[in-house]
C-alpha cells in the first residue's frame, strides 16, 4: 500500500545519527532500569551471605550507577527524539508547502472548504506522533526483546525461547489483536465525529432559528444525536482497551512466575548460583513499561494511515506552458480574443467567445451576476488557466509566456486579501522585499492609513495579530492596496475588493483605489455600480457571454437595463 | 491541578469513595504480591526445592492477578462515571447555549462553542478519568506500602518517606521554572506554530507577489527556529520528570545499599531486605504516573474550567408576559420608550423611543457601528435591555422581548441566513415540520425558487448546507424567505442587511420577490442599501446608538439634515 510513500521513508534516512542515538538511548534507559533491579537483587541476596564489605563494593557502585543512568538516559532520549522529530517536521512542512505552492492559484477553491489546510497541517502532527508514540517505542521494545532473549540464551537456550515467546505476546500479539478489533470501530468513529461536528455546528450557527422556532427539545436532540452514537462507540472502545490491558498484564505476569520456576530449577545448585535468583526475577519488572504503551501506539495506526494517505495523495497538476519570456518594459494593449473556457470537455462551458481590448492606462469595469465566470475570466487573463480556445495577449504575446515573472506584470487585489501574522511593515513589504522603510511609509500614506498606524503603539512594526482586531474590512483592503503599490505592476486586476463593505467605506475605498492606481491599467470585477462611472468602459458578463460593452456615459444615456440597475444601486 | 468545582460535580464524591475502597484493596494486594515474591526468592536463595516454592508462586500469581483485576475494575468504574458525567455536562452546556441565545453565543465565538461542546467534553472526560484514579493512587498506595516497609525495616521506611517531599519540592520548583520559561516563550510559540498554517493560507497572495517559491526556505527557517525554541523549553520542562525519576531510582539504589549493608552486618534477615527492595519501586510508581500525566490533564482541566464558567453565566429567562398576544395584527402597536442597551465596552442603544403600528415597513439606517443590528436584536428579543420596561406591546408593558408569544410570531433573517445540512424541503419546513409537500412547494414558489429547484436532479430532496450542494448568497436568502413564508403566523419580519453582499442584478431580482411579500406584515429592516427606503413607511436614522431622525423617507429627505448627510455619504460615487 505504501510502496510509493513519500512522507515517511525518505525522512527515516535523514539525520540518521540522531535517530540511532535516540533509539540507543531508549534501549539504554530500560537496560539501566533492569540492571538497577538486577544488581540490587544480587546485592541483597549476596549480602545476606554476609561476605566481606569489599566483596559487595562492585554491586554497590553499580547499583548507584544504574540508578543515576536510568533517569539521565531517559531525559536525553526524550530530548534527542523530540529534536529529531522536530527537524523532520521542518522538512515535512517545507515539502508540504512546496507541493501546495505548485497549485497556489487554486488553493482557495481546492482547500478552503472545511479548513483542509488546517487538516493537512494536522496530518504532519500525526506523523510526528507516529514516530514518537508508535515507531520509536516499538523499535526499542523489539531490541529489548532480542537482548533479553540473547542474555538468557547465554545460560539456557530452551528457556530463552520461552521468554522470547512471552515477550512477543506483548510486542506482537496484543497490539495486533487490538488493531484488528479496533480498526473498523476507529474508522466509524471518525465518521461519527464528523457528523457530530456538522450537527452541532448546525445547531449553534442556526441558533436564532431554533430559538424563534421555540424547539428546544428538538435542538437538544439534534445537537447530541451523533454525539450519543459516538459516545456509545468510544465507550465500547474504552471497554475493549481496559480488557486488552488486563489480558496483556495477566500475560505479563506469567514472565516473573516462569522466572521463579526457572531460577529455582537451574540456579540453586550452589550458594553462589543461588545469589543470582533475586537478580533474575526482579530484572523483568521495569521492562513492563517498555511494552505497556505499544498496543496503544499501534492502535493509533488508522489515524496515521489516513494522514499518510492524504499527504501521499496530493499530486500537483502539471501544466504545459510556452517558452517563458522576459516581461516587456511597457505595452500598448491587452487583448482578449475569442476566448472560450470549460474545465473539461464534458463540463459546462463557463465563458463563450469573449473579446475585448484594454489600452494602457484604461480602467475597465466587468459586471455580472455572481457565479457567472467573472473570476474565471480574471484567472484566464492572469494565465492561471489555459483557455479552451482563443487567447489573452499583451501586444501579441500570450500572457501564458509571462508566467515566470508574472508579478512584474500583474497585481491582484481580491475580496479577502491575506494578511500575514507578522508586522504591518512586513505585510506591506511583501509587495517588494527590497522596499525601504520610507517607501513603505509612502505606500501607507497613499492608501491613507498613516494616521491610523501612527496611533498604534509600535507604529508600522505592530504585529497584525495585535492590530488586526482594530482593522476593519476597508482598512485591511487598504493595507493590501499599499502592498500592490509597492509591487508596482503595470496591470492591476481588482476582483470585487469592496464586497461586504458598507457603502460609505466602499465609496471611500473606491476613491482611494482610483486615485492611487491612476497610472495603471485596471480591470475591475465589481458587483455594484458604485464608482463605475469613473471607468472608460463597462462590460456586462452574463451566462458566460459579453452582453453589453460601452462607455458608462453611453450606457447611462441609452441603455434601459443599465439605467434601471444604476437607479437601484444609487437608491433612487 | 484541581479545580475546586470538580469536587462539587454531581456524583464525584460517591465515586471517589468507591474508587478509594478499591484503591485500598489494591494497596493490600500490591503488598501481598511483593510479600509472596520475596518469600519465593528467599526460599529459592536458600536452595529449597521447587515443590516448597509453589505456595509462594501461587500466592504471587494470585496477588498479581488480583491487582490487575482491581486496576481493570477501577478503570471501568472511573470510565463509566466520567462518561456519564461528561454526558451530563454536555447536556447542560447545550441547554445553556440555547438559553443564552444567538447573540451571547456569537459573542463567545460559534467555533469556540462547538469546540467546547465536542473536543472540550472529550478532554473533560479524559481528565475526570485520569485525575480521580491518579489522585487516589497517590493519596493511598504509597502510604500503605511505606507503612509495611517501615514495619519490616525502619531505616528503609524512613529513607523513602524523606524522599517523598524532596521529590514533590523539586517537581514544584522545576514545574514553576518550566512554566515561567514556557510562558515567556508562549507568544512567540503560538506565532511560530501558526506561521505554517498562515503560510499555506496566504500562498495565493505570496504567489501573486511572485515570492511563493522563495518563501519555502522561510517556512523551513521559521520551523527550525521553532524547533530550537521548543527544545529550549523542553530541556527545562522535562527536567521535572527527570528529577522525579532521578530521586525515585536513586532512592531505590540507596535503599538497596542500606539493606545490603544491614544484611552484611547480619542485623536483618533476607526477607525484609528483599520485600523492601521489591516494594520500593511500587512506592514511587503513583507519583511518577501522576507527574507523567500532569501535562495530559492540563487541557482537560482548562476545558472543564471554561465550560463551568460558561455554565455559571446567568442566562436570560424566556418570558411569558404577553399571554394575550396572538400575533401581529393590522391594528397592533409596539411602543418603545427610553430603550437603552449597554455593551461591556461601549454604548449599544441610548434612549431610543418610537412607535410602530400595523403592517408598516420600517428601515433602520446609519453608518457601521451606529446600533442598527443592536436595535434589531433588541426587537427580536435576542438581546435584553439591562433595566427598565421600555416596550409596550398592544398595551402590555414588558421589560424585554425574549418572550415566548412574541418570538413565536416573528422571523429573523440575517445577512447570511443559516442553511441547515439537510434537504431543501426540510430547510423550508424548519418552523413547521408537519407542513406537507404542497405547502413547501408553495413557499418555494413565493420565494422565487421553483425554477432553480426544477433544475436539480433530486428537486426539493437535494441536500444543501455543510456537505451538501453549495448555494449562492441570493439562494440562501430565498431559502430563508421560504422558511418564513411557510409559517403564516410569523407576521413580524426582521431583516439584517438582506441584500448588501449580493451583486446588483441578484439584488434587483431578490428585491422584486421580496417587496410583494411585505404586504400585511410588519417589516423591520436594518440596511444601508438606499433603494429599500422607497418601500418604507418609517425610517429611523441611527448615529452612535441614538435615533437622530425618524419619519417617512420623503419627509426626512425634505427636512432632516442628519438624514440628508447620511444619504449623501452613502451615495458616495453616485453623486460625483
Amino acid at each position: 500500500m505504501f510502496k510509493h510513500d513519500q512522507w515517511v521513508r525518505p525522512d527515516l534516512k535523514r539525520y540518521r545519527g540522531l535517530l540511532f542515538c535516540s533509539l540507543a538511548l531508549g534501549v539504554l534507559t530500560f537496560i539501566c532500569a533492569g540492571a538497577l533491579m538486577f544488581t540490587s537483587g544480587y546485592l541483597i541476596d549476596f549480602s545476606a551471605r554476609m561476605p566481606l564489605f569489599a566483596a559487595i563494593y562492585v554491586p554497590v557502585v553499580l547499583t548507584r550507577a544504574f540508578g543515576i543512568g536510568r533517569p539521565v538516559f531517559q531525559y536525553l532520549e526524550r530530548l534527542v527524539s523530540h529534536n529529531w522529530v522536530l527537524r523532520i517536521t521542518s522538512h515535512m512542512r517545507r515539502k508540504l508547502y512546496q507541493v501546495l505552492e505548485k497549485d497556489a492559484a487554486f488553493i482557495q477553491e481546492r482547500y478552503q472548504t472545511g479548513d483542509v489546510l488546517g487538516l493537512l497541517a494536522d496530518d504532519i502532527g500525526h506523523i510526528q506522533n507516529l514516530y514518537l508514540r508508535t515507531l520509536f517505542p516499538t523499535v526499542v521494545a523489539t531490541i529489548l526483546t532480542v537482548i533479553a532473549s540473547l542474555a538468557i540464551g547465554w545460560f539456557d537456550w530452551g528457556f530463552a525461547l520461552w521468554m522470547a515467546l512471552l515477550l512477543l505476546v506483548q510486542l506482537l500479539v496484543v497490539p495486533a489483536w487490538g488493531l484488528w478489533v479496533e480498526a473498523k470501530r476507529k474508522t466509524a468513529q471518525k465518521a461519527m465525529t464528523h457528523d457530530a461536528y456538522v450537527e452541532l455546528t448546525d445547531s449553534v450557527l442556526g441558533l436564532s432559528d431554533w430559538v424563534i422556532a421555540q424547539k428546544e427539545p428538538a435542538f437538544l436532540t439534534q445537537a447530541t444525536h451523533s454525539w450519543a452514537k459516538l459516545a456509545a462507540s468510544t465507550h465500547k472502545s474504552a471497554r475493549f482497551t481496559q480488557f486488552r490491558d488486563l489480558i496483556s498484564q495477566l500475560a505479563f505476569g506469567v514472565i516473573p512466575v516462569a522466572l521463579l520456576i526457572w531460577t529455582s530449577l537451574t540456579w540453586t545448585g550452589t550458594q553462589t548460583a543461588a545469589n543470582w535468583v533475586g537478580a533474575f526475577v526482579l530484572v523483568i519488572f521495569p521492562l513492563d513499561q517498555a511494552f505497556s504503551n505499544i498496543a496503544k501506539g499501534v492502535g493509533e495506526w488508522p489515524t496515521y494511515r489516513d494522514s499518510l494517505k492524504h499527504l501521499n495523495a496530493m499530486q500537483p497538476t502539471t501544466r504545459l506552458l510556452p517558452a517563458q519570456q522576459a516581461i516587456p518594459h511597457t505595452f500598448d494593449t491587452l487583448t482578449v480574443a475569442q476566448l472560450s473556457f470549460q474545465y473539461t470537455p464534458e463540463a459546462q462551458r463557463l465563458l463563450t467567445d469573449i473579446s475585448f481590448t484594454i489600452h494602457r492606462g484604461e480602467k475597465i469595469a466587468l459586471l455580472g451576476p455572481s457565479g457567472m465566470g467573472k473570476t474565471t475570466l480574471l484567472q484566464l487573463v492572469l494565465g492561471d488557466l489555459t483557455p479552451t480556445s482563443g487567447q489573452v495577449t499583451i501586444d501579441g504575446v500570450s500572457t501564458l509566456a509571462y508566467q515566470q515573472h508574472r508579478s512584474q506584470l500583474f497585481a491582484v487585489l481580491d475580496q479577502s486579501p491575506f494578511l500575514f501574522n507578522t508586522s504591518i511593515k512586513n505585510n506591506v513589504r511583501l509587495g517588494n522585499e527590497a522596499a525601504s522603510d520610507d517607501q513603505v511609509a509612502w505606500a501607507l500614506a497613499q492608501v491613507q492609513l498613516s494616521d491610523l498606524i501612527a496611533q498604534l503603539p509600535q507604529g508600522i512594526d505592530t504585529p497584525m495579530a495585535e492590530a488586526g482586531f482594530g482593522f476593519s474590512g476597508g482598512e485591511q483592503q487598504r493595507l493590501a492596496l499599499a502592498r500592490i503599490l509597492l509591487q508596482d505592476a503595470p496591470i492591476v486586476l481588482l476582483d470585487e475588493p469592496t464586497v461586504g463593505l458598507d457603502p460609505i467605506t466602499e465609496a471611500d475605498l473606491i476613491r482611494t483605489i482610483f486615485t492611487t492606481l491612476q497610472d495603471k491599467t485596471v480591470l475591475w470585477v465589481t458587483h455594484h455600480l458604485q464608482g463605475v462611472a469613473r471607468c472608460d468602459q463597462v462590460l456586462f458578463l452574463e451566462d458566460g457571454r459579453l452582453t453589453m460593452a460601452d462607455t458608462p456615459a453611453h450606457l447611462a444615456a441609452a441603455n434601459t437595463r443599465y439605467q434601471h440597475l444604476y437607479a437601484l444601486d444609487a437608491g433612487k | 491541578m484541581i479545580d475546586k468545582r470538580l469536587l462539587r460535580l454531581p456524583g464525584v464524591q460517591q465515586v471517589m469513595i468507591g474508587l478509594a475502597i478499591l484503591t485500598v484493596l489494591q494497596a493490600v494486594v500490591i503488598i501481598l504480591q511483593g510479600h509472596f515474591l520475596a518469600l519465593g526468592i528467599v526460599h529459592s536463595w536458600a536452595q529449597k526445592a521447587l515443590v516448597s516454592l509453589w505456595p509462594f508462586i501461587w500466592g504471587f500469581a494470585g496477588a498479581f492477578a488480583a491487582r490487575q483485576v482491581l486496576t481493570w475494575g477501577r478503570n471501568r468504574l472511573a470510565e463509566n462515571f466520567a462518561r456519564r458525567l461528561a454526558d451530563k455536562i454536555q447536556q447542560r452546556l447545550i441547554k445553556q447555549l440555547y438559553a443564552l441565545g444567538p447573540q451571547a453565543v456569537a459573542h463567545a465565538g460559534t467555533g469556540n462553542a462547538v469546540t467546547m461542546a465536542l473536543d472540550g467534553i472529550i478532554e473533560v472526560q479524559q481528565y475526570l478519568e485520569l485525575i480521580l484514579n491518579k489522585l487516589l493512587n497517590m493519596g493511598i498506595i504509597p502510604w500503605f506500602i511505606v507503612g509495611y516497609i517501615f514495619w519490616e525495616n525502619h531505616l528503609a521506611g524512613i529513607a523513602l518517606v524523606i524522599m517523598f517531599p524532596v521529590i514533590i519540592l523539586f517537581m514544584i520548583i522545576l514545574g514553576y521554572a518550566a512554566r515561567d520559561k514556557s510562558q515567556q516563550q508562549y507568544a512567540g510559540f503560538q506565532q511560530m506554530s501558526n506561521h505554517f498554517i498562515d503560510s499555506l493560507r496566504g500562498l495565493k497572495t505570496l504567489q501573486l507577489m511572485g515570492i511563493s517559491k522563495a518563501y519555502a526556505d522561510n517556512v523551513y527557517a521559521v520551523s527550525e527556529r521553532y524547533r530550537k525554541q521548543t527544545m529550549g523549553v523542553l530541556q527545562i520542562a522535562m527536567l521535572s520528570s527527570f528529577a522525579m525519576d532521578f530521586f525515585a531510582t536513586l532512592s531505590i539504589a540507596v535503599v538497596a545499599v542500606f539493606l545490603g549493608i544491614d544484611l552484611l552486618h547480619g542485623s536483618v534477615s533476607l526477607y525484609p531486605g528483599m520485600v523492601c527492595l521489591i516494594l520500593a519501586p511500587e512506592y514511587f510508581m503513583p507519583i511518577r504516573e501522576f507527574g507523567n500525566d500532569y501535562h495530559a490533564t492540563l487541557n482537560g482541566k482548562n476545558a472543564l474550567a471554561a465550560i463551568l464558567d460558561l455554565l455559571d453565566q446567568p442566562a436570560p429567562q424566556l418570558r411569558q408576559a404577553l399571554p394575550a398576544y396572538t400575533g401581529w395584527q393590522s391594528d397592533s402597536t409596539l411602543t418603545v420608550s427610553a430603550l437603552n442597551y449597554q455593551y461591556a465596552d461601549r454604548t449599544g442603544i441610548k434612549d431610543a423611543a418610537f412607535t410602530i403600528s400595523g403592517d408598516m415597513n420600517v428601515a433602520l439606517i446609519g453608518a457601521s457601528g451606529s446600533g442598527k443590528s443592536t436595535l434589531l436584536n433588541l426587537l427580536g428579543g435576542f438581546l435584553q435591555p439591562q433595566s427598565g420596561t421600555p416596550f409596550v406591546v398592544d398595551g402590555q408593558p414588558v421589560a424585554d422581548l425574549n418572550d415566548q408569544a412574541w418570538q413565536a410570531h416573528l422571523s429573523y433573517i440575517p445577512q447570511h441566513p443559516y442553511v441547515f445540512a439537510d434537504t431543501i424541503a426540510n430547510n423550508v419546513r424548519f418552523y413547521r415540520p408537519e407542513a406537507d409537500d404542497a405547502a413547501v412547494a408553495q413557499a418555494l414558489q413565493a420565494a422565487g425558487l421553483t425554477d432553480w429547484v426544477a433544475t436539480l436532479a433530486d428537486g426539493v430532496n437535494t441536500r444543501i448546507g455543510e456537505g451538501g450542494r453549495g448555494i449562492s448568497g441570493g439562494q440562501a436568502q430565498r431559502i430563508a424567505l421560504a422558511r418564513t413564508l411557510i409559517d403564516q403566523k410569523r407576521s413580524v419580519w426582521l431583516f439584517d442587511e438582506p441584500t448588501a453582499h449580493l451583486d446588483i442584478e441578484t439584488e434587483a431580482a431578490l428585491k422584486n420577490t421580496m417587496t410583494p411579500l411585505f404586504a400585511g406584515r410588519l417589516v423591520i429592516m436594518a440596511t444601508h442599501r438606499l433603494h429599500w427606503l422607497q418601500q418604507m413607511d418609517l425610517v429611523l436614522v441611527l448615529d452612535q446608538g441614538q435615533i437622530v431622525a425618524a419619519g417617512a423617507p420623503a419627509e426626512l429627505a425634505a427636512h432632516s439634515t442628519a438624514y440628508q448627510a447620511l444619504v449623501a455619504q452613502m451615495r458616495g460615487e453616485f453623486d460625483v
